[in-house]
């Protein structure tokens, strides 16, 4: 009875935590607009220099190239956006492991988001009448593990980054390596799933991502206490 | 015995670095000058890696195989010189194989094996009328030298195995100490920060990254032999260039962050998050996914069949000789740094 009452209570503070999260980005409309107008930017000037895209490799790149820049655009705001009064005050208030745990589901279901509208960016300038059958059952669930891959990667990073005060360039500096295995398994994937493969070759690619959206969600829920401590 | 470690160090790598590269090869097939095989005569020149036709010319022998089963003897032309051999051999227009195997046999290099498919369109398969003349059945390869195994394409290559693979066991084990030492740095139940600690962890990490480096130069060689570039496109390469580029980052987030105590302790945290990134990338990833390097795909990284007992018998000896030098020079390292910094605060 005592231990639901503590995941209750859990809960709560994590929806108050991903509320704050929603609020404080809609009350920063024009950030929000930016990361949509960046990726809108980025789908036109690949239009403009290829027209066309006949093959689902160069299709499934440029996909997760715009990818992970918008969410390393996204993602450095995830801490700098607030004060340090305001981390003084969640420190006092909530868990660091809520705070950690908040700001990745959120970051998760924000680059989610932000990926498929730039999917919906390059099927309208693209379309995929040039690639064959497509498995988008395959290529959704991809898209989906890869972006909540992404953003639980970065919030650390960018966790990390804030920390050391190294500036904005340090996030780009340690999230680059940290997600390239990834983003090598993603394009891979992706790629698969718009040549049309069989989601038995490519549930390997699906099982990696899995892992590895584990792996960094486990290794960001136990350090980052560390980290949140001065 | 002070030094006990540094002279048995010293002692392993000579060893290591002498039979590595002075230990012989075992004599090896290298190729048949047919590029392909008709009914009827054929000639053609056999030529070996290593061996000695000439030296074992009264008992040499040489064999052609269809499918492995079917075996037709040559007759021997000419003897040109220890590795050269010019046969003919003849083969009944019962044949429909593309797969034809080449063997020579003689007393001083025991049995040698050329395995390449020699294509041909004419043939058609007729089962139960081989020559029965001559029937040998090639059994295992047998060397009557001690030396290092005959492989194909790797030939004397393989002595870089010596080279290449301690590289990347020296940097797992120093790895590992910067791993646990990250861990002892934050795992203060107090939450204070030992700098000790934080500086053993960079120190290792430090040496880690010299012995990766070393691996992919070596790699890069030992690729540029056998597969004729110096990078590809590999599970096991690219996640050790990722590694790599991990650890720079890890001295980029050091060199970062002035304030000493948060030093310590982000990159505590960034080199637990590294350590288990590496072991993700180099362990388990590589082998989910397909590529030429052995270790993966279902190829064993080192079978009975890759490392024979002459192998081990050096290679062993390198891996701890190796490890030792990585540990030596980590603890230099530490000794350095931690002088230093005792010099700073005096000053």
């Amino acid at each position: 009875m005592y231990k639901l009452v503590c995941i209750f209570a859990a809960m709560k503070t994590l929806s108050a935590l991903i509320k704050k999260e929603l609020l404080l980005e809609w009350r920063q409309k024009h950030a929000l607009a930016g990361v949509v107008l960046y990726v809108l930017a980025t789908v036109f000037v690949c239009y403009l220099g290829f027209q066309r895209i006949e093959s689902a490799k160069i299709w499934g790149t440029l996909l997760w190239v715009t990818g992970v820049f918008t969410a390393f655009n996204a993602m450095q705001r995830s801490f700098s956006s607030e004060t340090a009064g305001t981390q003084l005050y969640l420190y006092t208030l909530a868990d660091p492991r809520h705070i950690i745990l908040s700001k990745a589901i959120y970051n998760a279901v924000f680059v989610a988001l932000l990926n498929l509208i730039s999917v919906f960016f390059f099927l309208l300038f693209f379309g995929t009448d040039d690639l064959g059958t497509v498995d988008w059952m395959q290529f959704l669930l991809g898209l989906l593990l890869g972006s909540t891959g992404l953003g639980l990667a970065l919030t650390f990073v960018a966790g990390i980054a804030f920390k050391s005060e190294g500036g904005v360039g340090l996030v780009a500096i340690l999230g680059f390596p940290i997600i390239m295995p990834l983003l090598i398994t993603i394009v891979r994937h992706s790629t698969a799933a718009l040549e049309g493969a069989s989601s038995t070759t490519n549930g390997l690619n699906l099982m990696v991502l899995l892992v590895l959206n584990v792996v960094s969600f486990v290794l960001s829920y136990v350090l980052f206490p560390y980290l949140w401590r001065e | 015995m002070k030094n006990w470690i540094k002279i048995l160090c010293a002692a392993l790598l000579l060893y290591a670095a002498v039979f590595s590269l002075w230990h012989p090869m075992a004599p090896g097939g290298l190729a048949v000058s047919a590029t392909e095989l008709h009914p009827g005569r054929n000639e053609f020149e056999f030529s070996g890696y290593g061996t000695h036709f000439k030296e074992g010319e009264s008992s040499l022998k040489v064999y052609v195989s269809v499918d492995s089963s079917a075996v037709y003897c040559a007759d021997i032309l000419q003897v040109v010189n220890d590795s050269r051999v010019i046969v003919s051999v003849f083969l009944p227009d019962t044949i429909s194989s593309k797969r034809f195997g080449f063997a020579a046999n003689n007393d001083v290099d025991g049995t040698i094996i050329v395995d390449s498919p020699v294509g041909h369109e004419g043939f058609v398969f007729e089962p139960g009328t081989v020559n029965p003349d001559c029937r040998y059945s090639v059994l295992q390869e047998e060397f009557s030298r001690f030396g290092f195994p005959y492989q194909p394409i790797i030939i004397e290559s393989i002595r870089n195995l010596m080279w290449h693979v301690p590289m990347w066991f020296t940097m797992f084990v120093i790895m590992t100490i910067g791993f646990v030492f990250s861990i002892r740095t934050l795992g203060k139940a107090d939450g204070k920060i030992e700098h000790d600690y934080d500086l053993r962890a960079s120190s290792a990490a430090a040496v880690g990254l010299v012995f990766c480096v070393l691996g992919l130069i070596t790699g890069s060689l030992w690729a540029r032999f056998t597969w004729g570039d110096w990078w590809t496109n590999d599970p096991q390469l690219n996640g050790a260039m990722v590694v790599f580029l991990v650890y720079v980052a890890y001295f980029i987030l050091r060199s970062s962050t002035p304030d000493e105590e948060k030093r310590a302790r982000l990159s505590a945290i960034f080199n637990i998050f590294a350590f288990v990134l590496m072991v993700v990338l180099l362990m388990v990833m590589p082998r989910f996914t397909e590529g030429l390097h052995p270790g993966k795909s279902g190829n064993p990284a080192f079978s009975k069949y890759d490392l024979d007992s002459s192998l081990r018998s050096v290679f062993y000896p390198a891996c701890a000789g190796f490890i030792l030098l990585g540990y030596w020079i980590y603890r230099l390292h530490y000794r350095i740094q931690k002088l230093e910094q005792q010099h700073e605060n005096q000053g």
